[in-house]
């Protein structure tokens, strides 16, 4: 590894960031929030500064030869360079570094666990900057960087795999930076049209934009602490369903069907998907309509909304599903696990992978009859390869014993096992809300700093899918890194 | 008689051919078409040549592309050219450069199912390439081969007159419905004739008269309803029609294409062994429903463990005649009902089903018996090759002026029957009364030492 090209590459990133902020700054100056405005100045200049000094300390140009470790260290390490920038705002507000980081961190990667108590304490501008970073981290500050940046072209690909989601490496084009700029202007299209279909339902303009930002990312931030109860308004429910349903679903298969609307249909994970939220959401809608006595049609809205806000790990709440009974917080807490379709802004560990490892485990079943049989997992008729599947299994397993060690954590910081288990599922997925001290109305600011501090990592592998990031706990890796390269690398 | 027919043959016009390759095709057609013809064969490895140095052709060692060496086998002036290396790119590239040269008719043979793969690309051939024919013998073999999986309980089948007009070979079993009386006094469904019946390896056209016996082999014809009335008749209580059990052994190319075929049908339950562990991985990439086995087909404890006695259907296409045998024996020992095997040696045929193999079929056989009849059959046309080509089925024209005839009036050449009269699109199964009209189509089934004689029977007027 040569740590010189991993500097250099993440200042390149982060020069243009400084870009970012200057959107919620204006949005300070609208409604006359003055220091707040300096303040984004402020972060914006120094996020550019630091990386305009990366680029200098790297020192050498960006050429495109770029290992996979490489890779990796410059998509770590950018989230995790975005998430310190992304906190000064929040410190600026007057929040604690291991809160404002937390909140960051919870933006970038879309994850919408927060440790706001009190709304009202902070300006538009701020909020504004928190649903713009969902927006950012939803389909992936690499993937825009790609489309944008003309030098990340052929490097780019190492870094498009080890920032997007899911197991595969589907492509719309031959060229990696045109599938990113593809998948960024459906993502922009989508949001336009969240924001248009909101403003007809009656939501104001500014919440109209704050919720498209972090609904298309399933991201999950909202604007006060009812999250959309608060707005208690059936019709804007059902826009954020549709949403929803859409920032679940894969955006390349979205970007295909507007050629042609039967990839839907063809697609076997999509079909899942859409079978999962049907299930789910009659299993809820059952609940709920026993548990409350409400009517029918609110016991098919909440069903439908909080199944799908799980299972795409958005995270809003429509309702308070911490005060629902035992059964129905058991499938949410299925939901959380699974997560939506690989390639959406969804979190979780993707439903594609639970489905090759069905079948796998399916194959395996069968060789006990006929031991000689070539038993290959398909998708979509094509065959996956051993590596991939491998590469699953050891996804999961890494997921389970990060949960554990989350959990552990949590506990031993003072948490109560609902809240310590479902925090670190909810954070690990980028789900956002958990249950018990963590649910929908509450907020993580009651944990213990550590285990903030431990969520937060939670989330930064969550995002990256565990492998990212964890490749850097080997000691090989370290032993070979160098500022140059040559001998050492 | 026969003397007379020869004289005829003889009569036409001798061409000229090129054949481009010297393997088995090559070959085979040379050997058939030399007595008659001018043949010159070229083939780039002149070790062939000596195979072909007993046969009266012109040997020429070199590539079939280039032109300097079609000059030399006098192109400009040949009546047919056919290109049957190993090699589809050089079988059509010779094949475009003949047409270029001035050869006036072109076949090409090919394997890869690429070019083949939809209408256009045969028309692209045909337009770009100024291919005339293109013969791809194995998936002629894959075609024949699901036709015969399609009928249960029957060994052989085949269709004519776009599916108007069945053909069928069953083995009598002991208790067949088929021994207890003379042919005349059966119970046969109308429009179904039996037109041959197989006795101990030799092949004959039945009287009234005969009785059948166990072990026999008939071959029926007639009308898709007929048929199926039969089909019911002969079907053994134990095979149902509408799930089946189909083993392949071998996933070359004619086995891949069956169980692609047979992979997209819902009652057939398929399984495919093959040796090669990259060629099984591909199956199994390729095929969806069917179980693919890595192994080898003569492994007993494989076909045991695996149950293929249970198998209703055994195809046996492995590149290897003596393997394909000895899969196939094993399959009958295990009780598979029907066994189909691939032979690639025209002389091998007989053995293997006098050892008891139901079906036994050449990818070559066919295409070459088709050549030759393409180049000798005059006005009619070769429908199918039978019984390791000891019979065909021909399609002959009744020419203009043609006094109609009953049948039964007829003295019609012995070895032959007519199947069917297809008359504007109507298929009639004849019966003695039946009238023969010029411009009719007659199906005539004939063993192929009589076929000259048909031929000349029904095409001459003059009568």
């Amino acid at each position: 590894m040569r740590l010189s090209k991993v500097v250099c590459l993440i200042g390149l990133l982060l020069r243009p960031l400084g870009l970012a902020f200057v959107l919620p700054c204006v949005v300070s100056l609208i409604y006359g929030e003055r220091s707040e405005a300096l303040g984004f100045i402020a972060v914006a200049l120094l996020t550019s500064g630091t990386g305009h000094l990366f680029c200098l300390i790297g020192g050498r140009r960006f050429d495109d030869d770029l290992r996979r470790v490489e890779g990796c260290a410059v998509v770590a390490g950018a989230y995790l360079a975005v998430a310190l920038m992304g906190a000064m705002p929040y410190l600026w507000a007057g929040l604690g570094f291991p809160d404002a980081l937390f909140e960051a961190m919870s933006g970038i990667t879309a994850t919408g666990a927060t440790i706001f108590d009190d709304f009202s304490r902070y300006g538009r501008g701020l909020f504004f900057w928190r649903a713009l970073s969902q927006w950012l981290g939803g389909m992936g500050v690499i993937a825009l960087f790609i489309a944008v940046l003309p030098r990340l072209a052929i490097g780019g690909r190492q870094l498009f795999f080890a920032e997007a989601p899911g197991p595969t490496d589907e492509k719309l084009t031959p060229q990696i930076r045109k599938t990113a700029a593809a998948l960024w202007w459906l993502y922009v299209g989508l949001t336009f049209a969240e924001i248009l279909a909101l403003r007809l339902v009656g939501m104001p303009l500014y919440d109209s934009v704050c919720h498209a930002l972090t609904n298309i990312a399933a991201g999950g931030f909202s604007l006060s602490p009812l999250s959309i109860m608060g707005y208690n308004s059936p019709a804007i429910e059902w826009v954020i369903i549709v949403f929803m349903f859409l920032a679940g679903t894969s955006f390349i298969l979205q970007f295909r069907a507007l050629r042609r609307p039967s990839v839907f249909l063809k697609d076997e994970e999509f079909k899942v998907y859409a079978w999962l939220v049907v299930t789910a959401a009659a299993c809820l809608v059952l609940l709920v309509w026993y548990d409350t006595g409400g009517s029918e049609v609110f016991a098919l809205r909440t069903g439908l909304f909080q199944a799908l806000s799980i299972l795409t790990t958005t995270g809003y709440a429509s309702a308070d599903f911490q005060t629902w009974n035992d059964q129905a917080k058991v499938v949410l807490v299925v939901l959380m696990f699974v997560g939506g379709c690989a390639g959406s802004a969804a979190g979780g560990q993707k439903i594609v992978r639970f489905l090759l490892m069905f079948r796998y485990a399916g194959a395996e079943l069968r060789r006990m009859l006929h031991p000689q049989a070539m038993l290959p997992v398909k998708l979509g008729g094509r065959v996956i390869p051993e590596d991939v599947m491998r590469a699953i299994f050891v996804f999961i397993l890494f997921n389970f014993m990060l949960l554990v060690i989350c959990t552990l954590v949590l506990v031993a910081f003072g948490a109560d096992f609902v809240t310590g288990a479902t925090a670190s599922l909810a954070t690990l997925g980028n789900v956002g809300p958990g249950l018990g001290a963590v649910g929908p109305m509450s907020s993580y600011v009651g944990l213990h700093a550590v285990s903030k501090v431990t969520l937060t990592a939670a989330m930064w592998i969550g995002r990256l899918e565990v492998m990212t990031v964890l490749v850097f706990f080997q000691t090989e890796v370290w032993r070979n890194a160098s500022w140059r390269g040559g001998n050492g690398s | 008689m026969r003397a007379s027919a020869r004289m005829d043959v003889q009569a036409h016009v001798s061409m000229q051919i090129i054949i481009i390759g010297g393997g088995e095709t090559g070959f085979a057609l040379a050997k058939v078409l030399a007595p008659r013809h001018v043949i010159f064969v070229i083939d780039r490895d002149s070790t062939v040549g000596d195979r072909f140095s007993g046969l009266d052709v012109e040997f020429l060692t070199g590539s079939g592309t280039s032109d300097e060496l079609l000059r030399r086998a006098k192109i400009e002036t040949a009546d047919l050219f056919v290109a049957c290396t190993g090699l589809d790119e050089v079988n059509i590239v010779s094949c475009a450069l003949a047409r270029q040269l001035g050869s006036s008719e072109s076949i090409c043979f090919v394997s890869n199912d690429d070019f083949l793969k939809s209408e256009n690309q045969v028309n692209i051939l045909h337009t770009h390439f100024g291919i005339d024919r293109v013969i791809w013998p194995e998936a002629q073999l894959a075609a024949d081969i699901e036709r015969i999986v399609a009928a249960p309980g029957a060994i052989d089948a085949e269709v004519f007159a776009e599916g108007q007009i069945k053909l069928l070979e069953y083995r009598l079993e002991p208790g067949s419905p088929m021994l207890a009386n003379q042919i005349s006094e059966l119970n046969l469904p109308d429009g179904a004739i039996i037109a041959a019946v197989k006795h101990k390896d030799v092949i004959s056209i039945p009287r009234g008269s005969k009785q059948l016996k166990p072990g026999d082999k008939i071959i029926v014809m007639g009308t898709s309803e007929a048929m199926n009335e039969i089909q019911k008749m002969l079907r053994s209580s134990n095979v149902s029609d509408s799930d089946q059990i189909v083993t392949i052994v071998g996933g070359g190319d004619v086995g891949f294409q069956v169980a692609q075929h047979l992979d997209s049908l819902p009652n057939v339950t398929l399984r495919v062994i093959e040796r090669d562990l990259h060629r099984s991985e591909m199956l199994a990439s390729v095929l969806n429903r069917a179980l693919v086995l890595n192994g080898d087909g003569t492994d007993l404890e494989l076909l045991e463990g695996e149950e293929i006695g249970r198998s209703d259907v055994l195809i046996s296409v492995i590149d290897d005649d003596g393997k394909n045998l000895l899969t196939s024996l094993l399959g009958r020992q295990l009780g598979v009902r029907k066994v189909i095997t691939r032979v690639s040696e025209s002389a091998n045929l007989r053995l293997f089903e006098r050892v008891g193999i139901d079906v036994a079929i050449s990818a070559r056989g066919a295409a070459v018996a088709s050549i030759v009849h393409q180049i000798e059959g005059g006005k009619s046309t070769l429908l199918a090759v039978l019984e390791e080509g000891q019979a065909q089925i021909l399609e002959v024209v009744v020419p203009d002026g043609y006094p109609a005839t009953p049948l039964s009036a007829m003295t019609a050449p012995p070895d032959s029957i007519v199947g069917a009269i297809v008359r504007k699109g109507q298929t009639i199964v004849p019966r003695g009364r039946d009238v023969i009209r010029a411009a009719d189509h007659l199906l005539i089934f004939c063993t192929t030492d009589s076929a000259d004689i048909v031929r000349d029977y029904f095409t001459s007027t003059s009568r």
